[in-house]
């Protein structure tokens, strides 16, 4: 094949890809948000919106349901998942049929004081066939992302290996990257050294994302973090909100969860970033959003 | 095989000083329990020591005066019914052969290096901890043993996830009970362990030459103990080895060294009483000036210091006052990053309370203190010191406050010693990726557990060295609002060389 022959090929094939693209127009994502003080309520109603758990946890699976409990700081200071919202998912997916959900977080403070004061250790308390366990630095394996700005990394074999992974980040105030939803969550499957990938983080994050399927993303929006994030520790920067979205598609979700802060979903680089590679609708307009 | 009442105290103290040891640890509550460092505050060698340095009484070693006045009324008990590292030695003694006793020891050195240890704390410089054998005994173990223990436990747990994969869950329950209640939670691993482990060692090793070796001619406790204890009011009789018998000579782990009861040397194991063929050893309470002095005074041996020889107190007061200007010396170098636990606030007084017991490193919760060699000087040596890049000050913690027994590190309640000062953090901009590479990241300012942020940045719109346009966001640091807890340092990203460290600050600044 000449050089010419080549380009020329290539050319057509890009333009192709695109029309062929447009021809086939997928179905816009759903996203449903709900509202109501009862948070392990408004949970259920979200995913019941979007089909019922059932639609992403079959019998037997194991699940690894991934919030943000990273910060040694109490509930009510909006720097880590709600605990009744987390364990209103796990309890739909025990229902479901789970085998086995696995709960963790590779937390940023003393992971035991972060499981502590965040309310999960108190909230899972007796559930069976739910696995809440401090990261084991054992099971980081080193893994070929090939992405553009991560090569490899130690990610988390549980995350990996899992038949769902489900999502659940809180919805917070970050001053890199702006606001902190569910693409920046799933950082806390990443061992090692993971400030590195603030020297990039847009890009590192749409790798990480790229290269990690998550089925199901739940943002938790029942308080939200407006300033002095993500760990906050000042009860002025918290609003409550009472909502909590969840959508299949993750970029949605941050595009989504990007409103309430009364910022465009355009303003934050990491959904942009995400969008640009396909990860996901970051259009408002094209993303089917269901009030449950 | 009969066991002695005083054999059973033992090992119920052990054991006490074991669990007290192993829960010396965070358990998902923020307060410790207070009989934690028990075995520290009930030492009659600290709290002297501690008042002789300091010059002030503190609450907190109300038991150690309190063991301190039944000893003068009974004697030597603590060591042959309390002390955790007696109970040791003799748990083992019987299983290392004797040769002959060290002539050096024979002689009044215990009593020249107690009266050294103690003028020295008068004159300032307290080292009684570095020879207080419950700190040798803590320390062997928190450096040594327990790191070691854990580290094994976690290989073979990890081992165990080569060979078997996510099988090894069926086995978790067992892991997770020991790590639960016994493991460490972290493998940290510590300067100054062999040595630790060494001055144990060594003290095990004595008994080659005799029982209770370390107990009867150089624990400066001990010894401080049996001077108060040759005022007791309980005796033992007869006070000499019986001429028919003496059988007590190989009995006696401490006292009967000589013809003449050591009373001083007593730690009333009760064995000799125990083990009378003829019932005629007692112990009663004799009160003085009633009835016949005993047949001892007659009998006097040279070696009954009933009244501590003016030689022995002018010879300690020398060589104590040499070794306080000795352990004086301290390098400018090694103060430079000299990073003190949360609430010191005077160097000199911490140096003078510290007993280097090692509890606050036990304790503490993200492993950010360690033991010191010569960084502060010899003076220094063992006291904790934070190393921010290992680990650092967790914002809502106060334990090692909690369990200090001497409130080297005072016992601040949370909302206080969060405003604690432990020093300044400040960037270097040659490493600084954003002032030296002109690339955002912002970890540390993401991890300042201060609400208001210690650390706070600039935006400057830049070209980067590509002739992009880019907004930079360049951190600083508020003096005024950082408390140095080292969290910044700990979690910079840059490989080696932390681009922001925590230098020590003045400590007086005032907190709103």
């Amino acid at each position: 094949m000449k050089r010419r022959e080549f380009l020329r090929f290539a050319a057509l094939s890009v333009l192709f890809s695109g029309f062929y693209k447009n021809i086939f127009a997928k179905e816009p994502p759903v996203l449903a948000v709900a509202e109501g003080k009862d948070y392990a309520a408004i949970t259920r109603n979200a995913v019941a919106a979007l089909g019922g758990i059932g639609k992403f946890v079959k019998k037997g699976n194991v699940v690894v349901v991934k919030p943000n409990i990273g910060w040694d700081r109490r509930p009510e200071y909006a720097a880590t998942t709600h605990p009744a919202v987390i364990k209103a998912i796990i309890e739909d997916c025990l229902e479901a049929g789970a085998k086995k959900v696995k709960v963790f977080d590779n937390t940023c403070n003393d992971s035991r004081r972060c499981y502590e004061n965040s309310g999960i250790n108190a909230a899972l308390k007796g559930l069976k066939n739910v696995e809440l366990k401090y990261v084991e630095s054992e099971r980081f394996k080193n893994t070929k992302i090939n992405g553009v700005f991560l090569k490899e990394w130690e990610l988390y074999d549980e995350a990996l290996l899992a038949d769902v992974l489900i999502n659940m980040p809180i919805a917070k105030h970050h001053n890199l990257t702006r606001l902190t939803l569910g693409l920046k969550n799933i950082m806390g499957i990443m061992g090692g050294n993971r400030g590195y990938i603030h020297r990039n983080i847009d890009e590192a994050l749409s790798d990480m994302n790229a290269f990690v399927k998550t089925h199901l993303t739940i943002i938790d929006a029942t308080r939200i973090l407006l300033n002095h994030g993500p760990q906050g520790g000042n009860l002025n920067d918290v609003k409550v909100l009472n909502k909590v979205i969840a959508s299949t598609d993750i970029v949605a979700a941050d595009a989504f969860a990007t409103t309430l802060f009364g910022l465009n979903p355009q303003d934050i680089s990491t959904t942009v970033a995400a969008y640009k590679r396909g990860l996901g609708e970051m259009n408002l307009n094209k993303i089917k959003v269901i009030k449950a | 095989m009969k066991i002695t009442l005083s054999r059973l105290s033992q090992l119920i103290f052990l054991a006490v000083f074991l669990i007290l040891f192993v829960n010396t640890e965070y358990r998902g509550k923020d307060e410790i329990s207070i009989a934690i460092n028990s075995f520290f505050r009930a030492n009659p060698l600290i709290i002297v020591s501690y008042l002789l340095a300091v010059k002030t009484i503190t609450l907190l070693l109300v038991p150690g005066i309190l063991m301190l006045v039944f000893s003068v009324l009974l004697g030597r008990f603590f060591c042959g019914w309390i002390c955790p590292l007696g109970t040791i030695i003799d748990l083992v003694t019987d299983k290392i052969k004797k040769t002959i006793p060290i002539g050096l020891l024979k002689t009044k050195f215990k009593y020249y290096f107690l009266f050294t240890l103690l003028f020295a704390a008068l004159f300032n410089v307290n080292i009684s901890g570095i020879f207080d054998p419950i700190a040798i005994l803590v320390r062997a173990l928190t450096f040594f043993l327990y790191p070691l223990l854990g580290y094994t436990a976690k290989a073979g747990w990890t081992g165990l996830y080569y060979v078997a994969g996510e099988n090894r869950d069926y086995v978790a329950p067992v892991y997770t009970f020991l790590k639960d209640y016994i493991l460490p939670f972290r493998e940290t691993f510590y300067p100054l362990a062999v040595i630790s482990f060494v001055f144990f060692l060594f003290i095990v090793f004595l008994e080659r030459y005799e029982k209770r070796n370390w107990c009867k001619n150089l624990c400066p406790l001990g010894t401080l103990l049996g001077l108060l204890g040759s005022f007791a009011l309980f005796k033992r009789i007869p006070s000499i080895l019986c001429k028919d018998c003496r059988e007590c000579k190989t009995t006696c782990p401490t006292g009967f060294d000589e013809e003449v009861f050591q009373k001083q040397d007593c730690i009333l194991c009760m064995d000799c009483r125990l083990k009378c063929k003829f019932k005629r050893v007692k112990f009663t309470i004799k009160l003085p000036f009633v009835g016949k002095a005993p047949a001892i005074s007659a009998a006097k041996s040279k070696k009954t210091p009933v009244v501590i020889g003016r030689r022995i107190f002018l010879g300690g007061l020398l060589s104590g006052f040499f070794v306080s200007r000795v352990f004086s010396f301290q390098l400018p170098s090694g103060q430079e990053r000299c990073l003190r636990p949360p609430g010191v606030s005077d160097e000199k007084e911490f140096l003078k309370k510290c007993v280097r017991c090692g509890e606050c490193i036990k304790v503490c919760l993200r492993s950010a203190l360690y033991p010191a060699l010569f960084q502060t000087g010899a003076y220094g040596i063992f006291m904790p010191v934070i190393i921010p890049r290992l680990g650092y000050c967790e914002y809502n913690c106060n334990l090692c406050g909690q369990v200090c027994p001497t409130g080297a590190i005072p016992n601040l309640p949370l909302s206080q010693k969060k405003k604690s000062i432990i020093g300044v953090a400040v960037f270097d901009k040659n490493h600084c990726l954003p002032y030296a590479k002109k690339i955002n990241c912002l970890v540390c300012e993401e991890h300042c557990p201060i609400p208001e942020k210690a650390i706070r940045f600039e935006l400057s719109g830049e070209k980067d060295y590509n002739g992009k346009q880019i907004v930079l966001k360049k951190p600083y640091v508020i003096d005024e609002l950082c408390t140095g807890c080292g969290i910044c340092e700990n979690k910079c990203p840059l490989e080696g060389k932390s681009a922001i460290e925590v230098f020590p600050a003045a400590k007086n600044k005032s907190r709103s």
